[in-house]
């Protein structure tokens, strides 16, 4: 079991064995958790936010149909934290629309944030999600193409130009 | 490759996750190329950053509360079943209402079609009425025809009639006892005779007998009277043997007919 593929697994699960959902969950809760931690900040948000992707995975198995489930997962992800901030942005209209609360707002105090975070904060958000789920969630660039509904060619276009303003911004401050 | 820059190339470079040739190619020109050779450097301590970077962990409460969600989608899951098996007792009673409109559709259809069907058997019963009529005027006026063939066809159309009226076997006698045609009379006797229980049937035959002249009439006529044994036809067959007349096989056929009588 432990060897299978994401994706045969999720089809197994969607045919109605759910106890496969733990092997997918030990897999990818962890990377999920932290893409949502590190886009929001928010460590009780982020794990709020990953317990109801998985909840989704639960209640939507059987619409599921055999593409990447790392990139079906992380669209789910993705949707979850958008409409998470479009509601409190209906609640606090002086937010602006889909910025996300960069992690240096946090009460926790900037001291624990690296240099890196500190120059991740900097870039915009759709800059920002590229790299974290290229670079620390370890996304691979066909996968990107259909969360994001681009191509792999110019996701990887994208994330090369990224990667360099990104290492300006953070040697700069070095 | 040497004024190309490969710039483009130098995150995947590092990643190592080149061709072969193309990595060894950048290699090459990295050696030549101060420019190139900074940034990848600098790239590298990105890198490096990005790979140190402390990586934010879950806390336990997030698996507890995932399995516990499992755990409720698989009780959910054997409740499924016994969802279906309520939702085909509801469809069972969906056939029910189904069966019962429609087999209220066909009650109303079948009351529909009895109630024409009397209606039209009305109708029928009526227009039979009006064609019998219509067919005692034509058989009454076509007896009366100056054509013997004519004559026949009429007194023919007695098939028709199961209970022929007075009127028609009042016009059928007069055929028997007055037509001057053989072949008339002969058909107007078979009709008659067909109907030899009326009490006017037996006294025109009785009547026909004394004044009949034509023999296979007449022996028509004594058959009919011996099968009924009408006493009063004694009277005209003793007649008939007395009279010269009286072809010799009528008067056998007396003979042998009279004793039966009683």
């Amino acid at each position: 079991m432990e060897t299978l593929s994401d994706e045969i697994l999720m089809q197994k699960v969607a045919e109605g064995n759910l106890d496969l959902l733990k092997v997918l969950f030990d897999r990818h809760h962890k990377h999920v958790y932290h893409f949502l931690y590190k886009m929001s900040g928010d460590s009780m948000l982020s794990e709020d936010l990953t317990q109801d992707v998985f909840y989704k995975l639960i209640k939507y198995r059987s619409s599921y149909k055999n593409g990447s489930f790392v990139s079906w997962l992380f669209t789910i992800a993705r949707n979850n934290l958008k409409s998470h901030f479009t509601r409190n942005q209906r609640h606090h209209e002086d937010l602006g629309v889909l910025e996300y609360t960069s992690v240096e707002n946090e009460s926790e105090g900037a001291e624990d944030h690296s240099q890196l975070q500190h120059a991740l904060n900097q870039l915009d958000v759709e800059d920002r999600e590229l790299i974290i789920l290229n670079r620390f969630e370890d996304i691979r660039y066909e996968e990107l193409a259909e969360i994001l509904g681009s191509t792999p060619g110019a996701v990887k276009t994208k994330v090369c130009r990224v990667l360099k303003k990104l290492k300006k911004i953070y040697l700069e401050n070095i | 490759m040497e004024k190309n820059h490969v710039l483009e190339l130098i995150p995947e470079y590092l990643d190592g996750v080149l061709p072969v040739e193309i990595q060894k190619q950048v290699e090459e020109h990295l050696l030549k190329c101060p420019k190139c050779q900074k940034e990848m450097e600098e790239m590298k301590l990105l890198f490096n950053a990005l790979d140190t970077e402390v990586v934010a962990v879950p806390s336990d409460r997030l698996k507890a509360k995932f399995e516990e969600a499992l755990e409720a989608e698989k009780e959910n899951m054997g409740q499924v079943v016994s969802l279906t098996s309520r939702k085909r007792s509801n469809w069972a009673s969906n056939l029910l209402k189904v069966a019962a409109s429609i087999a209220l559709l066909v009650a109303a259809f079948q009351m529909g079609s009895l109630f024409q069907q009397q209606k039209v058997d009305e109708n029928i019963s009526v227009l039979k009425d009006e064609t019998l009529q219509m067919k005692q005027t034509a058989m009454l006026s076509l007896m009366e025809n100056q054509s013997a063939s004519k004559r026949i066809q009429g007194v023919n159309y007695i098939d028709e009639f199961e209970h022929p009226d007075e009127a028609i076997i009042k016009a059928l006698a007069n055929r028997l006892l007055n037509d001057e045609n053989d072949n008339v009379r002969l058909t107007a006797f078979e009709a008659l005779s067909k109907f030899t229980s009326s009490e006017t049937v037996k006294n025109v035959f009785i009547d026909a007998l004394g004044q009949e002249k034509n023999p296979s009439i007449q022996i028509g006529i004594i058959e009919e009277l011996v099968k009924i044994q009408e006493k009063k036809a004694i009277d005209p067959m003793k007649k008939l043997l007395d009279e010269e007349e009286t072809q010799p096989f009528v008067k056998e056929q007396i003979k042998t007919g009279l004793p039966k009588i009683i």
